[in-house]
């Protein structure tokens, strides 16, 4: 094998929000990033806008930290885009779980070879489940062509929905079913 | 139109009729009205004596009062939310008072409060008659919300916030519709703008209090649902959802919106499963019992009393119950997976692994969600005996593929350790609280 494989872009994350499995608590979480060009921030990281990203302005490793209360969270969507963002674009990224900045720990490493859309990254503990955590760290530890600053352009962290209707059963799949699930 | 009769025998007539109402009676009453306004207005004034035109006036006085009459008796019957009484009272009201949107609406809020969703033709009626009528949409966007029509929806919510943009209904059914396409944050800024447009209007605090709930900000969803009783203490919506919160947060507060619309299956239906929990099994049967009696049509009902008969380890009744539910809803894997559940219970494992399978066919995420759920719950592991006998005869089933086989038997360990699990309120909560 002479060229690595690219890796393959996945799925819209809206895709993901409109099978009302996952929902996306981005909004509910503080974040904040180890260092930014102005005008290149939070802002921009978390605007549902694919044309504006976050740029750093420091040394690497360059971190998103996104703290909440205790919350599961299942998956991550970061969006990245080699055409676009060529040596800015991250190529290893290390996804950190905890309580605190002291209480870290490495839960997924991911090697990024010329990505061209949505990364979904799954947040399973040792028991495959999805983590509990009050927050979570995202380090770009390295970039292509061994860049020095890093652009992401969008980051989407979603929950799993509780079936929150009375029981332990699955969700119903029909709507005959969820007509009568909750008085509205 | 027919002519009247002679005035002396109009007069006996009204005089024995004063007691009761009949429809001839209203009919003619309304004749008589429409026939004088006509007779004014073909300028007939002369021909007709003042004294008269004082009788014709007081008979029409009286038709109007029969006629608002029956309309109050069936608002009254709506309010107390007798809803079959109300809709019997109100369809016999003549047919172009019937086709009017204020009646129209009482009708489809009386369906909407027994849950017949479908009736919702009822509603179109309305908008068909009088397109400019804002009140009384809101339910029918609820309606659509349940049926999840999103089309229909955002053409209804369009309109309405075209048309009136101070009216709560409209940003109601404007919040209705993202919440319906899981927008949850933009239908929260709705039901806020609904909630601005009119203080007043409870329904808009309910629905932002059940917005917050699908987000999981409890505590506004708390302070929305106290808003909206503070608004309207009868208002039974608000007290179910807080009965909800409460139920969430294990306690369970919800006799008190069953006071209210002691009508509602769904509610029934709810407490049903909350008495269950609290190891009342059989006040829940009770309860789920009245619920399916008031309306057999409701299939979670059938299922919750199915689930309760197996907690409680009737398995021949559950299985009753579970084969009428498949006639009813046969596209629920939830069925399946509990009617799986019974045969393994029974012992009978190939018609249980047939129906896992049909379980996991309708709907393959739901399965993967249990299987992940049932494991988490460490239960007695007695279940290694039966389970080898199913590898056995899974084994001998070349058909399946592998990753078919690990599943179905991932999802048998589950569902016998699931079994095993009573809707013991004292254990899941626990379980919830080590979460």
């Amino acid at each position: 094998m002479t060229t690595p494989n690219k890796t393959p872009p996945g799925a819209d994350p809206k895709q993901l929000e409109r099978t009302g499995t996952v929902r996306e608590i981005g909004s509910q979480a503080v974040w904040s990033l180890s260092s930014c060009k102005p005008g290149f921030g939070v802002d921009q990281l978390r605007d549902d806008n694919l044309e504006t990203y976050w740029q750093s302005d420091g040394s690497q490793p360059h971190l998103v930290n996104i703290q909440f209360r205790k919350t599961t969270v299942k998956t991550l969507c970061i969006y990245a885009d080699y055409k676009s963002d060529e040596s800015y674009t991250p190529s290893k990224i290390s996804v950190r779980v905890g309580n605190n900045f002291h209480n870290l720990q490495e839960i997924r490493q991911l090697e990024l070879v010329e990505p061209s859309g949505w990364i979904h990254v799954p947040l399973t503990d040792n028991h495959k489940k999805p983590t509990r955590t009050f927050m979570i760290q995202i380090a770009v530890l390295a970039n292509h062509q061994n860049g020095r600053d890093t652009h992401m352009r969008q980051i989407k962290i979603y929950t799993p929905v509780e079936e929150s209707s009375i029981g332990k059963f699955p969700r119903c799949t029909t709507i005959d079913f969820m007509m009568y699930r909750s008085i509205r | 139109m027919k002519f009247p009769p002679k005035i002396p025998n109009r007069k006996t007539k009204s005089k024995t009729n004063k007691g009761g109402i009949t429809q001839p009676n209203i009919n003619d009453s309304l004749e008589i009205t429409k026939l004088d306004s006509s007779i004014i207005s073909e300028g007939k004034i002369s021909t007709i004596t003042p004294q008269i035109q004082a009788f014709n006036l007081q008979k029409a006085a009286a038709g109007l009062m029969s006629l608002l009459r029956e309309m109050g008796k069936g608002y009254l019957a709506l309010c107390s939310y007798n809803c079959k009484e109300a809709i019997n009272i109100l369809s016999h009201l003549p047919s172009h008072h019937y086709s009017t949107g204020w009646v129209l609406c009482q009708i489809g809020r009386a369906y909407f409060e027994l849950s017949e969703y479908m009736q919702v033709s009822i509603e179109n009626e309305v908008r068909r008659i009088e397109n400019y009528r804002v009140e009384g949409m809101e339910i029918y966007s609820t309606t659509l919300w349940h049926l999840q029509k999103d089309v229909a929806l955002s053409v209804l919510s369009k309109d309405l916030t075209d048309m009136d943009k101070n009216s709560p209904e409209a940003w109601c059914a404007a919040g209705n519709c993202f919440s319906l396409q899981r927008e949850h944050d933009i239908a929260i800024k709705f039901f806020q703008r609904a909630i601005q447009v009119d203080p007043n209007y409870a329904y808009a605090y309910t629905l932002l209090g059940h917005e917050f709930v699908l987000t999981e900000e409890l505590d506004k969803a708390l302070a929305c649902f106290r808003n909206a009783i503070r608004v309207n203490p009868r208002h039974y919506n608000a007290w179910y959802g807080l009965g909800m919160i409460y139920y969430k947060q294990e306690n369970s507060a919800l006799q008190k919106s069953l006071d209210i619309n002691p009508q509602s299956s769904v509610l029934l239906g709810h407490i049903g499963v909350v008495q269950h929990a609290l190891k009342k099994s059989e006040k829940a049967l009770d309860t789920l019992n009245k619920a399916i009696v008031i309306d057999p049509k409701n299939p979670l009902c059938k299922f919750h009393r199915a689930s309760v008969l197996f907690a409680n380890e009737k398995y021949k009744s559950a299985l009753q119950e579970l084969e009428e539910l498949k006639q009813i809803v046969p596209k629920e894997s939830l069925v399946y997976f509990l009617i799986g559940k019974v045969y393994k219970k029974l012992g009978q494992t190939h018609l249980a692994l047939m129906n896992f399978s049909w379980a996991m066919d309708l709907d393959p995420k739901g399965a993967n969600n249990q299987i992940k759920e049932a494991i988490d719950k460490h239960y007695l592991p007695d279940d290694e005996e039966p389970i080898t006998q199913e590898e056995q005869i899974m084994g001998t089933d070349e058909s399946q593929e592998s990753s078919m086989t690990d599943a179905d038997d991932t999802q048998l360990h589950a569902a016998e350790s699931s079994s095993r699990m009573v809707f013991a309120s004292a254990r899941w909560n626990n379980k919830r609280r080590c979460l």
